[in-house]
Order: structure tokens, then sequence, then C-alpha cells
């Protein structure tokens, strides 16, 4: 295994060189980072000339590659086009805010649709069962931006009503978050809505493929053998159904949290949380290539990180699976 | 193994516990205590040095523009007051041009010392070093040099600067944090220093920046509020949400329909007023443009088939009222010296019809008609069918641009979209001279009209339609070195009238600045300039 995790991760590093080159040069060629500053009434030229010279503008495309390639790899991602200041400090702070949400609301999400999914496999065609398939379709069909929306109009008309502020409408924390409990208090207050944004589309995914997968396994012949040795069900079912089932579900999500640790954009940006999502949508605004590339590469890393993980879990869950 | 089984669920009930209890715990409007003004706000400044470029942006200005005060500013009413000088410079004479400033007894920096003629000078050291990675050096680079005896300064020019008064008001710079270091990386993240009514006192990034009272700032009175706490919310709708729901209590929102629920709420005062940023469509005459736009009666029967009341009616006749049509191409309708000299070309489409038809035109329609398909072909240039570029993603100007579209295809003239995102509308687009009629806006101070020469003038730095009328540009190119306002202002609208006659751009409207502000905090006016709505900040207070 170790001789597969090897390869692939010198197969990853080779995609990583290839997708920086591709998205660095097509960055370039998209237009002059320096046009709208060169049109800026009264913008001085000895500034202008400055930065070309600092970020070797005026070099062709390889070149520039190259030298961005250098400062990444010695000055931790270098510093931003204009304003010189440096990428990862702030790279840093999205990524950890991300992290927060998105592993409140996988964990949340997890947790719920495993027993959602579960629960209308072992009793399917139940009521309960066709009510979580409706909210399940009801959810995978929500777009995230309405929902969104509708939470934070939910929550002004209580305020309006009530004069109580239930939960908050944008940002990471109050005014005065405090220090300490009450600091991680107030940012889980403010990840409510957010969270239950994310978690909507999430429980509806994973407790459709719990379901189906459990459905699966329970009607296994193993699982009959176990039930005709004797076994008691609750014993079947958690020991030698639930386990085997889990399996698809850890696949998914593996590959699921690789994706959303790039930022999940809709969510971040509706509710204004400083994240990777938020992040890299105000790059792109400012026109600067180079956060746009660190984006890229820390993006693509989890993404790969997390290729990985999903298939080593899944060998390692699965005992059929064989790494050549 | 039991127990550490156990580990992920007692984590996740602490995370849902916490969910749970947060709101309990937190609940409550953001006013966190009384002299605390929460001001909701749609961009964050890059960096707290607003003199570098990547920077000088309105965000930055709403906070720094009190720390780093002006020695006289724009008030309200677009006026020059001192704020640190004891009066606006005084002229001692022209030739070369000499100035003088003098800044107050009781103007000091936050750590107690003075502030002098030596911290003018200082600014003036630090902006023309060429190490400097500073946004412009216009003016400060025409300055010979700068005496200074104590709170007095006198400014020898190398060659006259029409808008001196505006520089020598600018804010001074500590000398003594400011000798000695990089500038370019001075003040990036924090500031130690304060000239004005609040000093900085911590920046969360991504979520809020807050200020607070300086008790020595005593060139106005000192500020009543014990804080200001700057929300930065990106997302429009948020903002207003966040408004109502009392996160917030100040707030400057852009032209958007939500604006009119809040003028219909007792618990909010909205103001509006026309700013310095104007609406206005390029024509391009350069060789990338259509033939057609180069002939006066083609620009003229385009002017003569747009409403421009009806569109400045339709877009913000809900937020803002009557918005007036701009008829000057370098005043704003609320300035002194405004002449409306483009209302010659009032709307009337069926003399669109007789002008085009007059010239040899031919397969349009006899009349102007809401339905009508059939486009004019001119002799020498063509089918009327113009590209109309502008910014992606801007719903007014969509609008605008439906309107307009609308308003000349009833009269045989086509206009073809070609929206683009900002960065290469302006980046590429604007300046390759390639599109024939370009929509956006000029955002300018009441000093810019001294650099008309720069938009409007043969050769001009920022003439991307490359227009060019000798007799207007040699009017625009002595008003920069006109030092008597009357004169400049008549020199002005000589050219303005040039303009209209050639109508190398057609000016739509002022755009109109809006401010919302809670009634529990007072004090808080719209200004119309790039001051910012946080100039009067020392009189805000909450009841």
């Amino acid at each position: 295994m170790l001789q597969y995790v090897i390869r692939r991760l010198l197969y990853s590093a080779v995609v990583l060189v290839l997708a920086s080159f591709l998205v660095f040069m097509f960055v370039t060629v998209s237009g002059d980072p320096l046009a709208a500053l060169k049109i800026t009434p009264n913008v001085s030229e000895e500034t202008v000339q400055n930065i070309i010279e600092r970020k070797h503008l005026d070099e062709p495309v390889p070149v520039r590659y190259y030298e961005w390639v250098k400062d990444a790899l010695t000055n931790k991602f270098g510093t931003t086009l204009l304003t010189d200041e440096p990428i990862l400090p702030d790279l840093w702070r999205v990524m950890k805010n991300t992290l927060q949400l998105v592993l409140v609301a996988e964990l949340l999400a997890i947790l719920i649709a495993v027993g959602i999914g579960v629960y209308s496999a072992l009793r399917q065609y139940s009521v309960f069962d066709y009510s979580m398939t409706t909210f399940s379709f009801l959810g995978l069909a929500t777009p995230v931006f309405w929902l969104a929306l509708m939470l934070q109009v939910a929550v002004v008309q209580i305020y309006l009503a009530t004069g109580r502020n239930v939960f908050p409408i944008a940002n990471l924390n109050s005014v005065d978050p405090g220090e300490g409990l009450s600091f991680v208090i107030d940012r889980a207050h403010h990840l409510v809505l957010p969270v239950i944004v994310l978690m909507v589309a999430n429980i509806a995914t994973y407790s459709r493929y719990m379901r189906a997968s459990m459905l699966e396994v329970v009607n296994s012949d193993y699982v009959r053998t176990a039930r005709a040795k004797g076994l008691a069900e609750s014993r079947v079912t958690m020991k030698h159904a639930f386990r085997n089932a889990l399996i698809p579900l850890v696949t998914l999500v593996a590959l699921n949290f690789g994706t959303l640790l790039g930022g999940v954009v809709v969510t971040e940006t509706v509710f204004s949380l400083d994240g990777m999502g938020l992040y890299f949508v105000n790059a792109l605004g400012t026109n600067d290539p180079y956060p746009v590339m660190a984006w890229l590469m820390i993006t693509a890393t989890m993404i790969i990180i997390f290729n990985l993980v999903a298939d080593i879990t899944y060998g390692l869950l699965d005992p059929r699976v064989r790494y050549d | 193994m039991r127990k550490r089984s156990l580990l992920p669920l007692i984590g996740v009930v602490a995370i849902v516990a916490s969910l749970v209890v947060g709101p309990a715990a937190t609940a409550g409007p953001e006013v966190a205590k009384a002299g605390t003004v929460v001001f909701i706000h749609d961009q964050e400044p890059p960096n707290l040095n607003n003199d570098l470029v990547g920077n000088g942006l309105y965000a930055t200005s709403l906070v720094m523009n009190r720390i780093l005060e002006s020695g006289a500013y724009y008030n309200a009413q677009a006026r020059l007051v001192p704020v640190l000088l004891t009066g606006l410079p005084k002229l001692i004479k022209t030739r070369p041009l000499t100035a003088e400033l003098e800044y107050k007894a009781n103007a000091v920096w936050s750590d107690g010392r003075p502030i002098t003629g030596a911290d003018f000078r200082t600014a003036w050291r630090t902006y023309i070093n060429p190490a400097h990675n500073v946004r412009s050096r216009t003016g400060w680079e025409d300055i010979q040099r700068v005496n200074v005896k104590g709170k007095k300064a006198t400014v020898i020019f190398k060659k006259t600067y029409a808008p001196w008064q505006e520089l020598l008001s600018a804010s001074p710079l500590p000398t003594h944090k400011v000798q000695g270091q990089n500038y370019n990386q001075l003040w990036l993240n924090s500031i130690d220093v304060s000239s004005g009514a609040w000093r900085f006192q911590s920046w969360q990034k991504g979520v809020q920046l807050t200020v607070v009272k300086n008790p020595r700032f005593k060139a106005l009175p000192t500020m009543k509020l014990d804080r200001v706490v700057f929300r930065y919310i990106l997302d429009t709708n948020a903002r207003f949400q966040a408004l109502k729901s009392g996160e917030g209590q100040v707030m400057e929102p852009q032209a958007q329909l939500q604006i009119a629920d809040f003028r219909n709420d007792s618990n909010f005062e909205v103001q509006s007023l026309a700013g310095f940023s104007y609406e206005h469509v390029d024509i391009q005459f350069g060789p990338q443009g259509h033939a057609a736009l180069k002939q006066p009666y083609i620009r003229q029967a385009l002017i003569t088939g747009m409403n421009r009341a009806q569109i400045s009616g339709a877009l913000y006749g809900t937020i803002a009222g009557r918005l007036p049509v701009l008829n000057s191409l370098i005043f704003k309708t609320f300035e002194n010296g405004y002449t409306p000299h483009f209302s010659a070309w009032k709307f009337n489409q069926a003399k669109v019809i007789s002008i085009l038809k007059g010239k040899g035109c031919t397969g349009g329609p006899d009349r102007p008609s809401a339905g009508n398909n059939s486009i004019f072909s001119c002799p020498g240039v063509g089918r009327l069918s113009f590209r109309f570029a502008t910014t992606t993603g801007n719903q007014l100007r969509a609008l605008t641009f439906e309107i307009i579209q609308r308003q000349l295809k009833s009269v045989g003239i086509e206009l073809l979209p070609r929206f683009q995102v900002a960065g290469t509308l302006f980046g590429t687009t604007l300046p390759s001279g390639d599109w024939d009629l370009l929509m956006f806006t000029w955002v300018q101070s009441p000093a810019s009209k001294i650099t008309s020469k720069d938009i409007y003038s043969c050769g001009g730095e920022l003439n991307y339609m490359k227009y060019c009328n000798r007799k207007a540009t040699k009017l625009m190119d002595a008003t920069a070195q006109e030092l008597n306002p009357a004169k400049r202002q008549t020199m002005l609208n000589q050219a303005n009238a040039l303009m209209a006659k050639d109508i190398p751009s057609i000016p739509m409207f002022v755009r109109p600045e809006f401010l919302i502000r809670n009634k529990k905090v007072t004090g808080p006016k719209a200004n119309p300039t790039l001051t910012g709505d946080t100039w009067n900040a020392h009189v805000w207070t909450t009841k």
C-alpha cells in the first residue's frame, strides 16, 4: 500500500505542476493585470514601473511562471500584485474559517443523514421513509442561495416581530465576541444559518446514499446468514449491515469534503463569511493572479489528498480492494 | 476502547450544544454598549495605507480620513472647510506660485506631538520619493520646495498648479512615524497614530475594523461616541437584512430597490443626494469605431433619440425621487457654474427620423414605432447598427441599455449589446478603442473639472473616444494653469458648449448617493465627495 500511496503522490505532484502552469497561463493571457491601474487618472508611472519590475510583468509567460513558482516555494506563495502584501496569512485565515464551517456542517449532516438513511432502509415504504424521501428531493432541489436568503428573511421577520435577534444574518462573530468559551459560543451562533444551509443539501444526498446502500446490504446473503445463525437483530444491523453499508458513503464524504475545503462560494458570499470561497471571488475581482494561483494550489492539493484518502479508506473498509 | 469511541460523539454533542446555547447567550442587537455605532459597509480596505497603489478605495477613506485627518475637507455642501488648518491655504504670489498654510495651535497627533509645517513637508517628500509605490504624485511633483516655520508651511511650486488649494489641504503625515520607514510597508494592518476624530483600535480581517475616540483631537469638537465599528458585509441583500435586524445602524448602500423599503420604515432615515460620479455614453471617433459615428448628424440623432429623463426616472424614481438629467460633461447639476449646454438636444423621436431622412438615409421607419424592425442605412457610412458596451452584472446598467435600445430601435437605430466584466471592459476594451458606444461612470471630486482635459482634449490621457476639438482643448489646457476660479469656470463652460455641439459623449445623470441611518443614531449626514460620510463623525451620538 505504501508503494501505491507514493505512486499516487508522485502522479499528483505532476498533476499539480501541470494544473498550475495551465491556470497561470490562462490567467496571464486573459488580460493585463495592470490594465485597470493604467487607466486610473493620475496614477504615477514610476509606481506602475516598480510593480512591473517587481513582478516581472514585462517578461514572457514561462519566465513569469518560473518566478511565481520560485516565489511560491521560497516565500510562502509570495505577495499580492499591487499592495505587495504576503498572501499566506490571509489564505491561512480564510482556510481556518472555511474548515470550521465545513467541518461542523459535514459532521452534523453525516450524523443526521446516516440515521435517516438507516432507519428509512429498515422501515422501507413506511411514512417515515416516504417523508424523508420527499425531504431529500426537496433538499436536493432547493438552490443554496434561495434557502440562505429565506433563512435571513425569516430571522429578520422574527426580529421585527419580537425584538429578538435569534441568529446573526452575516459575518463570523459579533462586535464584541469575547474570548475563550464565549468566543466559541459566539462563533457557533454565527455559523448556525450557514451550517443549516450546507447541511440541507448534504443530508439529502448522504441519506439517499445511505438508504440505498443499507437496503442492498440488509438483503445480502451474509446478513441472511448472520440472522440464520441466531444473532440478535441489533447486532446483525450494527455489526454486519451498518458497517458495510457505510463504505460508499465514506468515499462520497471524503471526496465531497476535499471539494468543500476549496470554499463554499455561495454560502460564504450570502452570509459574508470570510472563507476560501469568498477569498477566491474577491481575488478574481481584483484581477490579481497571485492570490488566485495560491488559492488554486491549496484547493487542488486538498482535492488530491482527499481523493487519496477516499481510495485508502475504501481499501481499509473493504478487504476485497487491493492496491496494485 | 469504549471511551475512545465516545469521543467523537461527545464532540458532536458539544458542537450541537454550542449552536443551541449560542442564541440565548448572545441574542440582541449588535449595539454592544452605549456610544458604539456599527457602520455596515460593502467593501473592506485592502490595507490601511490609502496612499499606496492598489488602495485609494472609498472603503479605506471612510476609516482613514478620520485617522489621518485633512488640513481641510469637503463638507456636505462640497465646500472646502478647514479642519486642522487655521483657514484655507492662502495664495502668496502667482509667479512662481507660492502658497501658505498654517495648522491650528490645538492640532496635535494622538501621541501628543504638535502637528507642524514639517509634517506637510514630510507628506510632500514621501509622495515624490520614486521608491514609494504611491498612487498619485499629481501636484506634489510640481512643488519646488516647502519652507517650514513652526505650524506654518510655505509652498513654492515649480509651475502653476490650478488645484493648489486642495493639494495643500491634504493630510499631513507624522514626521516622527514616517521618517526612516519603508512607506510601502507602513500602516498596512494597523496604525498607531492619529490626527483625527478617532484612532485605530483593532482589525479582524474579513469581519470588522474598530476605531475609538481620539481624546487629543481638538481641531473640531471631540468625538462624542466611544467607538465606531465598521462591519464588512459583502452581500447586498445581507447588508440590508443586517441593518434591518439591528446588526448595524448606519449604511451607505449603492442604488438598490431595497432602499425604497427603508424609506417607508419609521425606524430609519434615508438620505440621498447627487454625487460627483456621472453616468455617460461615450462615442468612438477612432478608426475602430463605426464610420457613422464620425458624422455629426448621426450623433445628433443618437442624443435626440434618447429620453434621458425617462431613463433616470425609471432607474431612480422610487428610491431617489426626481433625478435631473445631466446636461454638461464638466459641471454637475448641483455645482456653481453648471450650464446645461446639452439641454439643446431634447428628446424628439420624430426629429431623429427627419434628421436621418434629410441626410439621405434609407430603410428606416417613416414614424416612430415601438414595434419597428427597420434600421436606417446612411450614405457612405452604412447601416446604423452600433455595438454598445458596458459592464455585466449591473442591473441598473442593463435596464438603461434596454430602454435606450428600445427608444433608438423605434426610430431605426440598432444597438447590439456587448456586455463585459468590468476588468475586461476597462482593462482591455475601453483603451483599445474597439467599440462604438460605451457606457460607464466617471468617479470624480469637486476639483476633477480642472483635469477635464485628460478626458476630452485632443490626445488626452483618458480620451479613449479619440475625440478632438482644438478650440476646446486649448480652453481646457488653459484652465489647468488658471488660478482664478471664476475665469476657470468661464473657460470650462466655453469648452463644454463646444462639446455640446460635437457630442463626443452623452451625459446621462449624476449618480445619487445614499445614506441610511437607524434613528437610534443621530448625526450622520451624507457627503457627496470622497471625504466620505464619516466626515462629521465627531457629532454622531446614540440614543
